[in-house]
């Protein structure tokens, strides 16, 4: 959705189009992530306030940047590409044969973010991106080496890090991420979530207001 | 041609798709783009609007022009 925010406000023609396309390349992956989820007996979550999205604090509000477009752009969706890469490539059967199309999609926003890096200065950006990515990758002997070991992930904590500077070609920050406080589930050390105006829209809240009043 | 926009120097590039296997490739329009990464991911997302089998792009600069509209031949 923030990507949807900037098809009329970034700097191209060209990059509004590319904009408004990954956006609902992402919707896409979204749908099949659930569907898969649902398929492997996941049960539907609850989410009912801003803190039941799991979201990284990067998306709680919009940016008002480009430069902060093209750091998630170019960070963000990287780490989170790597993992959908690494459960491709896991033993589990259902995300093998669902998630290789998103991949490909992928591959898009990679050559759009990566080339945005080099035409724009956004390093503070980039910097709080690149944390961000670290901690929804999560802490090395936790959750995602745990899946690796068992095999349903390609990949580790430790592989995920470095694959994602490989496909940047740049180093890493190297922030002190306080994992004490680390919350599990939202992947996230920041507390809060999504700005009240997203939040009305996700649910449905905000589409209400345009509705004719019953009776 | 050249052009200065947003970016400091870019191209222009040619975008040629086909929907089957058995048709030829043909041009489907144009992007500019300051490198060939942004303009796959331009192509990608311009001309998105038929299952193509194939796409590709070309730079503009790459293509000899042997005779055209409004040329002295």
């Amino acid at each position: 959705m923030r990507y949807a925010e900037w098809c009329i406000a970034a700097p191209t023609l060209e990059a509004d189009i590319a904009a408004a396309a990954m956006g609902l390349d992402d919707i896409g992956h979204s749908r099949v992530l659930y569907g898969s989820l649902r398929e492997l007996g996941t049960p539907d979550g609850t989410v009912d306030d801003a803190a039941s999205y799991a979201n990284v604090p990067y998306l709680d509000r919009p940016w008002t940047e480009w430069a902060e477009f093209v750091a998630a752009n170019a960070v963000l969706d990287n780490a989170f590409t790597l993992m959908i890469e690494a459960l491709a490539n896991g033993n589990v059967e259902t995300l093998r044969s669902r998630l290789k199309k998103m991949l490909q999609e992928e591959r898009y926003h990679t050559l759009h973010g990566r080339s945005w890096m080099r035409e724009v200065e956004a390093g503070a950006a980039i910097g709080r991106a690149w944390r961000e990515s670290v901690e929804w990758i999560g802490p090395e002997n936790g959750d995602v080496d745990e899946l690796h070991r068992s095999g349903q992930l390609a990949h580790g904590v430790r592989d995920l890090r470095r694959l994602l500077e490989e496909r940047l070609d740049a180093s890493a920050p190297q922030p002190a991420i306080e994992w004490g406080s680390w919350e599990p589930i939202r992947r996230r050390t920041q507390a809060g979530g999504i700005d009240q105006a997203t939040l009305d829209m996700l649910q449905g809240l905000a589409e209400k207001r345009y509705m004719p009043a019953s009776g | 041609m050249r052009y200065t926009r947003v970016h400091t120097d870019v191209h222009e590039y040619d975008v040629f798709a086909r929907k089957t296997r058995v048709e030829p490739l043909h041009q489907v329009g144009s992007v500019v783009a300051p490198d060939d990464d942004l303009a796959m991911a331009y192509a990608r997302a311009t001309y998105d609007e038929e299952r193509w089998v194939e796409m590709m792009i070309v730079p503009k600069a790459a293509i000899i022009p042997l005779w055209a509209p409004g040329g002295d031949n």
